[in-house]
């Protein structure tokens, strides 16, 4: 097995199984952009956006898998992200654990807060599970400013240390964990597991009536996105040297819901899309001193748009338009093919076409 | 101490349910959860200070230009946003939150970040069982009242009131049965509105008006309506008032613990749920297939 | 040969750019612009800016540069970290040599950290919390490049409130001819107010004033209706306020509108500002507070500042607008040095007393204010039918009297 032949056989397969389809093909392409991102722009203004970016596009596709998935749609999905920012810095602070620890643990505790939060949540059903996510938040904000000398009231917990020595460092960590715990997410949402959680989200009792443990699936899942959630807010609380009670704001936890909706539910990659998108967006608008404090206004004017007139979401409309599924084998084949790459079925029924 | 807190539970809770009882309305006949209720609400406190203040008209001529402006807002912006994508149910919620932050942004580009104040419709302060009431307060506890009992009318003596049951019970079958389905949605949306416009108009003179304040009420809105059941125009009632009363035991039973009579309230509303998930007089809905 | 003085050219017109930016001294001012804080931050620093160009510039080892201002909107008050986005934009896209402004301690917590990252002076306009001053004696080689120039941090503000309570609790006493007079303690529940509280709840028995309570509403709350019936109720003659949200509204209007005999003082942030007197909608009679301009002369230089701003804008300036100070502060302690390099300019800052337009600036082991007479207070106002009436300290010129509802 020479290294050539390796390469080979590499391409071949990135060649037949990637550069088929043009939605792997630009995927491939925003991995590759995130990856080199530094090479190009080395600039630290650049990379502390780009890194904030990472961060929460892992935060909204936990809460697409949540949401889209399961129909669990949470509206306080900003608890598992301060969870995971408050424990980690706590860790840091109190108990001086290392950084890299301290985020790991931090996603276990978020994970223990999101299977129980699940638990309370198994009888609830559609808007009823949504007000009463949105509620816990806020309790815990209650909490936090109950006890100022542990939680640090108001000004939250500051002092933390990064966890890389350099700016670039920082990025690649929120990159690299971005990019495990998005195509993670997506691997469980594209196997069996997803299957179900379709199942369920579409119709509970005839998943149970299959034999499905709906409970413990539904529990399972939020334990997960708490995870991914609550790994997302440890990285943000060491990437900004502190976490206040900003993690927990309602205001976080709409912006999930907005990015979401706005990237197309149950796919992943649609909620990264938009906050890549929509993100970076804001902030350069932001950087305007003539209309920058308009941003938030343009903000949701452009998402009100896009909504109208897209109003499953950004990337399914941009999907539908780049590719076609199959007839015969419900493959998906970019749009422009006559016949299916896989079973040569005929794509188009233009009368002519059809040979 | 005890009638403190049953005249303050009364008034925060009349409040609370005049917020509460347009949403439920509108989330009971359009199955639309309307995230700008509050939105709303902060509007029309902005539409009689700029009239009032501003603008120098007398209190009633405000109030009743701002409720009618708002109402009139609230049924364009459902033209043009809402029934577009009534189909999708996340579009609609992702749709009422970007007209929420469009509302907020627009005031606080407008009329600035500052906190605002507008003066009482009455001034003054009565004395209720020996408690000392602002006069406006009185005022918002008798509006809430009279809106509630025009409700009631409205729903049960009205042909118009069927047509908004019916669709309320069961959409196909009220379109079926030759209602203007749409028109009867558009018709709910604005009373609701009225109702939040209302609510806004009366509460203004009692609190501050700031670009941000449609947040705090409506998390509350929303526990008050979960705890009542959704869909149950008495349940919100009772759950505004359940609501009204726990947070003034708080403040009156544990003065240090003020700062946690919102938690509390949702505590409570959490409880509920897990105790009885349709909330005190929902409904639990089939699942639609 | 053409081509050569072609590139020579090009090469000179692109170095220009650099060497005018090399004339100017660029200070970034950071601030929510969209609120009246940012406001304010902007207004004080054009001020100083206006007046030091006309001057000629500071004076940098001989050669006389001009300040440029970066106008940054920080947005903190919505997001805290748009706040460190915009700070590190201000650093490093728009290559601000300084750095002043801030006013939302969370938010301010975490710019100090990107702006020590960079080594970059930073002069703290606006937040109070205590964690700011000590991080420098905690970790000084990292943190010595942060100054507070205003307000006083919480404890400090805390040792200026019993300093006026001193005052007027003589006056309470000879107008209501009482030997103990009933205070009832109004205090938001977050960190700032902590030591407020505790030194309020041991101090006030000293100075023979009976605590009757303590309620904590939260900082967002804008109804105290329950809170101030059982302040009646429990005969309060003074309600002692540490608040700096919207309640600071609610409760000058609704203890107007029960008609309590009560009055209140402490820090109230809202009563500071201009727009108090609407928002309580002319019910805000008799609420005092600390505060920190008015036409008084705690310094030679408070007046004229408060006359100039006034006249260009058309509003009072708040605490935030002691950017002014900081420009002019920062002018005294380059032109000292000789130099604008940040690690040299350091042990000037720590070194150098100045008149300010708030007070007597000077600087403490953790680069806050000095805190006493003569050095820098703060002063206490009223608001007396639609004014705002600066009543202490009652020795310095233009100082009037406080005043008890009823006798106004």
């Amino acid at each position: 097995m020479s290294p050539a032949f390796l390469a080979r056989r590499a391409w071949a397969q990135f060649r037949g199984e990637v550069l088929v389809l043009p939605s792997r093909t630009l995927a491939a392409a925003w991995v590759a952009a995130v990856l080199l991102l530094p090479l190009v722009l080395p600039d630290p203004y650049v990379l502390r956006v780009a890194a904030m970016t990472c961060i929460f596009a892992a935060f909204a596709a936990s809460w697409d898998l949540l949401a889209g998935y399961t129909g669990q749609v949470n509206f306080g999905h900003a608890l598992f992200f301060g969870t995971g920012a408050y424990s980690s810095a706590l860790l840091s602070l109190r108990l001086g654990f290392s950084s890299w620890i301290a985020v790991s643990v931090g996603g276990l505790i978020s994970t223990a807060v999101g299977l129980g939060v699940g638990y309370l949540c198994l009888r609830l059903r559609g808007s009823y599970l949504s007000f009463a996510t949105l509620a816990f938040p806020l309790i815990l904000i209650g909490i936090l400013f109950a006890f100022p000398d542990f939680s640090g009231g108001e000004l939250g917990l500051s002092g933390l240390q990064p966890l890389a020595a350099s700016r670039i460092g920082n990025y690649y960590v929120a990159a690299g964990a971005m990019l495990i715990l998005v195509f993670g997410l997506w691997a469980f949402a594209d196997s069996r597991f997803g299957l179900i959680l379709h199942a369920i989200r579409d119709d509970e009792l005839a998943a149970r009536a299959s034999g499905i443990d709906t409970a413990r699936y539904k529990m399972a899942v939020f334990g997960i996105s708490a995870a991914v959630a609550g790994v997302a807010g440890a990285l943000y609380a060491h990437f900004m040297r502190g976490a206040g009670p900003s993690t927990l704001e309602t205001a976080l936890s709409f912006q999930a819901v907005i990015w979401g909706v706005f990237g197309g539910l149950a796919t992943i990659y649609g909620p990264v899309t938009a906050v890549f998108m929509l993100y970076p967006l804001t902030e350069w608008l932001g950087s305007f001193s003539t209309f920058g404090e308009l941003r938030l206004l343009i903000f949701a004017i452009v998402v009100l748009l896009v909504l109208l007139f897209m109003p499953r979401g950004l990337t399914p409309w941009v999907r539908d338009r780049m590719e076609t599924r199959c007839p015969r084998c419900k493959q998906q084949n970019p749009a422009w093919r006559k016949a299916c790459r896989l079973c040569a079925a005929p794509l188009r029924l233009s009368g002519a076409a059809v040979t | 101490m005890l009638q403190d807190i049953l005249v303050t539970g009364l008034v925060s809770g009349s409040t609370y349910a005049l917020l509460a009882i347009g949403f439920s309305l509108i989330f009971g006949v359009a199955r639309i959860v309307n995230v700008a209720h509050t939105a709303f609400y902060m509007l029309a406190a902005y539409g009689l200070y700029a009239l009032l203040v501003q603008g120098g008209l007398g209190v009633l001529l405000s109030g009743a230009l701002a409720v009618v402006s708002v109402t009139l807002l609230s049924v364009i912006c459902y033209r043009l946003v809402i029934e577009p994508v009534r189909q999708h149910e996340a579009a609609v919620l992702i749709a009422t939150i970007a007209l929420a932050l469009i509302f907020q942004e627009t005031v606080l580009r407008i009329f600035g970040g500052s906190y605002l104040g507008v003066p009482s419709a009455i001034d003054g302060v009565a004395h209720l069982f020996g408690v000392a009431i602002p006069k406006q307060r009185l005022l918002i506890l008798i509006v809430a009242g009279a809106m509630l009992a025009g409700t009631w009318v409205l729903l049960y003596r009205t042909r118009f009131g069927l047509a908004v049951r019916a669709t309320a019970n069961d959409l196909e079958v009220a379109n079926l049965m030759g209602m203007n389905v749409n028109r009867v949605a558009m018709a709910t949306v604005g009373i609701s509105v009225a109702l939040a416009a209302v609510a806004g108009v009366s509460v203004a003179p009692v609190f501050v008006v700031d670009p941000f304040m449609w947040l705090a009420p409506l998390v509350t809105v929303l526990a008050t309506v979960v705890l009542g059941g959704l869909g149950s125009i008495q349940g919100s009632v009772i759950g505004a008032m359940v609501i009204g009363y726990v947070e003034a035991v708080t403040v009156f039973a544990l003065p240090q613990g003020a700062f946690l009579k919102g938690a509390v309230a949702l505590s409570m509303m959490v409880i509920v749920l897990l105790v009885r998930p349709e909330g005190l007089f929902g409904v639990a809905f089939e699942e639609e297939r | 040969m053409t081509r050569q003085l072609i590139i020579a050219a090009a090469g000179m017109l692109a170095a220009a750019p650099a060497a005018l930016a090399q004339g100017t001294i660029k200070i970034a001012v950071l601030g929510p612009m969209a609120f009246v804080q940012g406001e304010n931050h902007w207004a004080g620093a054009e001020m100083a800016r206006d007046e030091i160009n006309k001057a000629g510039g500071i004076s940098v080892g001989g050669k006389k540069r001009k300040i440029e201002l970066v106008r940054v909107d920080s947005n903190e008050i919505q997001s805290v970290p748009d706040a460190t986005n915009a700070m590190e934009r201000a650093i490093t896209r728009e290559k601000a040599d300084f750095v002043i402004g801030g006013f939302r301690s969370e938010a301010v917590l975490a710019m100090q950290e990107v702006a020590m990252d960079y080594k970059k002076i930073f002069l703290g306009c606006g937040a109070a919390d205590a964690k700011l001053g000590a991080n420098v004696e905690k970790n000084y080689e990292r943190y010595k490049y942060w100054f507070r120039v205003s307000p006083l941090n919480s404890p400090d503000l805390g040792r200026t409130l019993f300093a006026v309570l001193g005052t007027i609790a003589g006056q309470v006493r000879a107008e209501l001819k009482k030997e103990t007079p009933k205070v009832a303690i109004l205090a938001e529940k977050v960190i700032w107010t902590e030591a407020i509280v505790k030194a309020a709840q041991d101090n006030l028995p000293k100075m023979k004033m009976e605590v009757v309570g303590l309620w904590q509403p939260s900082p967002t709350a804008t109804d105290v209706t329950a809170e101030l019936a059982a302040i009646d109720r429990a005969g309060a003659d003074m309600v002692f306020t540490a608040l700096s949200g919207p309640v600071g509204i609610v409760v000058g209007r609704q203890m107007a509108e029960r008609k309590m005999h009560a009055v209140a003082f402490g820090i109230n942030v809202e009563a500071q500002k201009d727009g108090f007197w609407e928002a309580t909608a002319g019910k805000g009679n008799y609420v005092a507070t600390l505060d920190t301009y008015a036409e008084v002369e705690m310094t030679p230089l408070m007046i004229p500042f408060v006359r100039a701003f006034k006249e260009r804008f058309h509003k009072s300036p708040t605490y935030n607008a002691a950017t002014y100070d900081a420009i002019n502060l920062l002018k005294t302690v380059i032109e000292k040095a000789g130099t604008t390099d940040a690690a040299k300019l350091v042990p000037v800052f720590e070194q150098t007393q100045s008149v300010g337009t708030g007070g007597q600036l000077e600087f403490t082991k953790s680069h806050d204010p000095v805190w006493g007479v003569g050095k820098t207070t703060g002063i206490a106002v009223q608001w007396q039918n639609g004014r705002k009436v600066p009543f202490w300290p009652p020795q310095v010129k233009g100082m009037q009297k406080f005043g008890f509802p009823g006798q106004i």
